[in-house]
């Protein structure tokens, strides 16, 4: 099991390293001087000369590549042109909004779709299957903006049940900076306030962004589900007089797992990119919305950062996925 | 049921990922405790604690698109949002009371104008009860260092104080405590450059709490996140691209004591968002609505609607050496193909019709509105200046939308539709305005559509961009070297006399109406909206910090 993770973890740098030399070299085809959009556009030629060398932008490109990752590796991801500040510092603040938002709609989707699937598929064409079904249908049809400002107008100006856009009211200072998860930082500080606030403004966001995801996996459940019910085995398992819980806990459910999680960890990913458009909706501060602002910009340091990130979470998944499948099913440990 | 097996890794991701998160955060903060965080929860609450208890009442929420906010730093500051925070908390020696273009005593309690030689010489005797928030007294050492840092660090508004008032690091001297004196040379108007120094980049900083945090950046990370000033509020936190908190300044030197003790400058970049956020109260004022939401709005019972004036100017900039708008006729026929009304119309009633180059609000605006839509006259110029029917010209167009609400596509299709009339064909390239602003500065822009905003409050911040090929801004990027805008841009920014000076707007805006390489469109008007308890709220374009938050009040 170690050596596995191992084997991955190794494949992971192989990985970074492709990613790495993949944005250095999109940074030197944008037709940004990157001395000249760090000092401004009034600068004068002798500033932009020394700092063309202060940062060895006068070397050859291989030579500036290597420079660049020594610097990655010492945490050093550049100046952002738009910010004006370290990329890291940018990441910092950003994605710790994007991964808790992230996971409240992954704990939605799991909480919801999971079950929803389950019964659905027990459930076979009764009235709660068909609710499922409906609700698989509308979650995965309705775009993200349209759930977004229909939630937004129902449940905060209409009813004003939830709060509205952003991570906290306006009026509450966030708690102390830990994971940067707020949900969790107040959590461990004691913050109490701050912990319902920030769960409520956790709501309408996560659902909107799970909303999607939900509905794949309810059906992706459901189908899995149906497949296994159907299995020779199955019958047998029930011929041979075991309790009803057993046979859908023990035979069926643990042999509809494994694509269910293969779904999961493609739906992580998804929910990432979607997480775009709702910090967009939700004034959600997010690194999605860095992302777009940055793009629009031409910051190609903080567009470099963004990448480099988003390219070690997606391995890192698919590695969890795949330490998944290996702890419920012994046969992939075997390869 | 086994459901526990499921979700298992599920919970290993979303570990992963938290540890991700807590490594990063670890990584960008050298001095944060990151790993056993549980185990010091009161040295962390302590840090949490919001400094100083505000009751919603005595908090105003102030929201927008604050998107462009990048530094709080006075010497570096040159965006609205940022402008709007720094001429909150900073203070310089003299300004402008909001409506009213005669200068005040801020920190310098009086001012002189004398010759010297080639130079003017202005000494600026400065109050002897000024103070920063810190309690420290405010000294001829702290502008001088502040001016001097602000040239050294040379980033967007320096140009203010090195080219407008063509200051340099030996300008400037403190002759003793209370006494500031600044020379510059006789070809530069003591009016104009006493209007840059009420720009936030003269703002005058406390040099003793600065200087030990000076780092590698001369101070200007350390200015985001802290602030050393006089002005009546103190910087209490930025959230980056969420918020800004301001705390009133408990003893400000000047007895001003602001009734909202802390003011939320509130990130919503939205406009739904910003819509529901007055009408649900969560925001007190908002600024900056569109059309749709002010129509919206109109009617609410708990919110009332404020329309000002910007000092925005949109324009189409026409290239003088590009064929076949190197002809004045040219020019001119394009001026008359358009129709302004249709085009305020499209604006919802968001703009004022301005045809200059000197806006509303400005001394030496002269009103006057020469072109309206003349389809035959714009054809005869076309056809003795020879221009064939269907003659094509390339336009860049910025992406997003324009001043007043108006997508920078739409305008431009509807004068490509004007010009089409006249037989013109308009080709629209759309690019982003920082691509756009590359070829434009390189004189490589054939028909440019874009807008201008002063920077200082005096018609010179829009008389030399606009007519003056000498200062290299849009006159230049224009490729309009004309000898006479040049001289009477001069002429009129040195003048002393007030009347003498209106009279030769009059006759530059006149000469650049006709001969120069500009389409005038509009003036936007700026929508706010406020809840019906907020008061003492005063809108003024030509104020430098635009919202002076300390006349707020709520009941």
């Amino acid at each position: 099991m170690t050596r596995f993770i191992i084997r991955r973890l190794g494949g992971l740098i192989f990985v970074l390293f492709g990613v790495s030399i993949l944005t250095f070299f999109l940074a030197q085809v944008v037709p940004v001087d990157p001395a000249a959009s760090a000092l401004g556009s009034n600068a004068r030629e002798e500033q932009i000369e020394a700092y063309r060398r202060k940062m060895g932008l006068d070397q050859p490109a291989v030579v500036q590549y290597a420079n660049y990752i020594s610097r990655l590796v010492r945490g050093d991801f550049g100046v952002s042109i738009r910010t004006r500040r370290p990329v890291i510092d940018d990441l910092r603040d950003f994605l710790p909004a994007t991964i808790e938002l992230t996971l409240a709609a992954m704990l939605v989707t799991v909480t919801l779709g999971l079950p929803l699937g389950i019964l659905a598929a027990l459930r076979r064409n009764t009235w709660l299957d068909g609710a499922a079904r409906l609700l698989a249908l509308a979650g995965g049809a309705m775009p993200i903006f349209y759930i977004g400002l229909v939630l937004l107008g129902i449940f905060y100006r209409q009813l004003q049940w939830l709060p509205g856009p952003g991570r906290l009211d306006s009026t509450l200072q966030p708690p102390a900076h830990i994971s940067g998860l707020y949900v969790l930082d107040s959590l461990l500080t004691g913050n109490w306030n701050a912990l319902r606030n920030a769960a409520a403004h956790l709501v309408l966001p996560a659902v909107t962004l799970g909303a999607y995801s939900t509905a794949v996996l309810l059906r992706m459940t459901r189908a899995s589900m149906l497949e296994m019910l159907g299995q020779d085995y199955v019958r047998t398992a029930r011929a041979k007089g075991l309790a009803e819980s057993a046979v859908i806990g023990l035979h069926v459910f643990k042999n509809a797992l494994p694509p269910i999680l293969t779904i999961v960890g493609i739906l992580f990913g998804s929910l990432l990119s979607g997480a775009v458009l709702t910090e967009t909706i939700f004034n959600w501060p997010g690194i999605g919305r860095y992302a777009t602002t940055s793009v629009t910009t031409l910051d190609y340091p903080a567009v470099m950062g963004v990448t480099l990130v988003a390219a070690v979470i997606y391995p890192i998944m698919n590695t969890l996925v795949d330490i998944g499948y290996s702890v419920i099913d012994p046969r992939v440990r075997a390869e | 049921m086994n459901l526990l097996h499921g979700p298992r890794g599920i919970v290993k991701s979303m570990a992963v990922i938290l540890i991700l998160g807590m490594l990063l955060s670890a990584c960008g903060q050298p001095a944060a405790p990151s790993a056993p965080a549980a185990e010091a929860p009161a040295a962390e609450e302590a840090a949490a604690a919001p400094s100083g208890e505000v009751s919603r009442a005595e908090t105003l929420v102030y929201g927008g698109d604050f998107t462009d906010l990048i530094t709080l730093d006075p010497a570096v500051v040159y965006e609205f949002g940022g402008t709007l925070i720094v001429g909150n908390v900073y203070e310089t020696l003299v300004s402008f009371n909001p409506g009213d273009p005669t200068l005040i005593p801020v920190l310098a309690e009086s001012w002189d104008v004398t010759e010297e030689g080639d130079n003017w010489l202005l000494t600026f005797n400065l109050d002897s009860d000024a103070t920063f928030a810190s309690g420290n007294p405010v000294t001829a050492e702290d502008v001088v260092f502040s001016w001097n840092r602000a040239i050294d660090i040379n980033l967007s508004p320096a140009f203010l104080l090195t080219d407008v008032c063509a200051m340099t690091t030996e300008s400037t001297t403190a002759v003793d405590a209370a006494t500031v004196e600044l020379r510059i040379p006789q070809t530069v108007s003591p009016q104009v450059c006493l209007s840059v120094l009420t720009f936030t980049t003269a703002a005058v900083i406390e040099k003793a709490a600065l200087e030990p945090n000076m780092g590698e950046d001369m101070g200007q990370s350390w200015l985001n996140d802290n602030s050393a000033g006089s002005g009546p509020y103190i910087l209490d936190r930025w959230d980056r691209s969420v918020s800004v908190t301001l705390n009133a300044n408990p003893n400000h030197w000047a007895g001003i004591q602001p009734p909202m003790k802390r003011i939320i400058v509130q990130n919503t970049p939205e406009l739904a968002n910003l819509q529901a956020s007055i009408e649900t109260g969560d925001a007190d004022i908002v600024f900056d609505l569109g059309a749709e939401q002010a129509a919206a709005l109109e009617g609410n019972p708990d919110v009332t609607l404020v329309k000002g004036l910007s000092l925005i100017l949109a324009y189409i900039g026409l290239n003088a050496l590009e064929p076949p708008l190197d002809n004045p006729d040219v020019r001119e026929a394009i001026r008359y193909a358009v129709n302004y009304d249709d085009i305020i119309t499209l604006l919802g009633g968001n703009a004022e019709l301005v045809q200059e180059i000197i806006p509303i609000g400005f001394l030496g605006h002269t009103g006057t509105t020469p072109f309206t839509q003349d389809i035959d006259k714009a054809k005869e110029l076309l056809a003795a200046a020879g221009v064939a029917e269907g003659t094509e010209i390339d336009a860049i167009v910025p992406n997003g939308t324009g001043p007043g609400g108006i997508e920078w596509a739409t305008l431009a299709a509807k004068i490509q539709s004007d010009l089409a009339q006249v037989g013109l064909q308009m080709n629209i390239q759309q690019l982003q305005s920082s691509e756009l602003l590359n070829i434009y500065r390189a004189q490589d822009g054939k028909m440019v559509f874009m807008n201008w905003s002063p920077d200082f409050p005096d018609p010179d911040g829009n008389a030399t961009p606009f007519a003056s090929y000498e200062a290299r801004s849009l006159a230049w990027r224009n490729d309009w070297d004309d000898p006479q805008a040049i001289e009477l841009s001069k002429q009129a920014a040195a003048e002393l006399d007030t009347e003498r000076r209106v009279e030769l707007y009059a006759e530059l805006v006149d000469y650049v109406q006709h001969s120069g390489p500009y389409v005038m469109l509009y003036q936007p008007t700026r929508v706010y909206a406020l809840r019906n308890n907020v008061q003492g709220f005063i809108y003024d374009p030509a104020d430098s910090p635009v919202v002076s938050f300390w006349l707020i009040d709520k009941q």
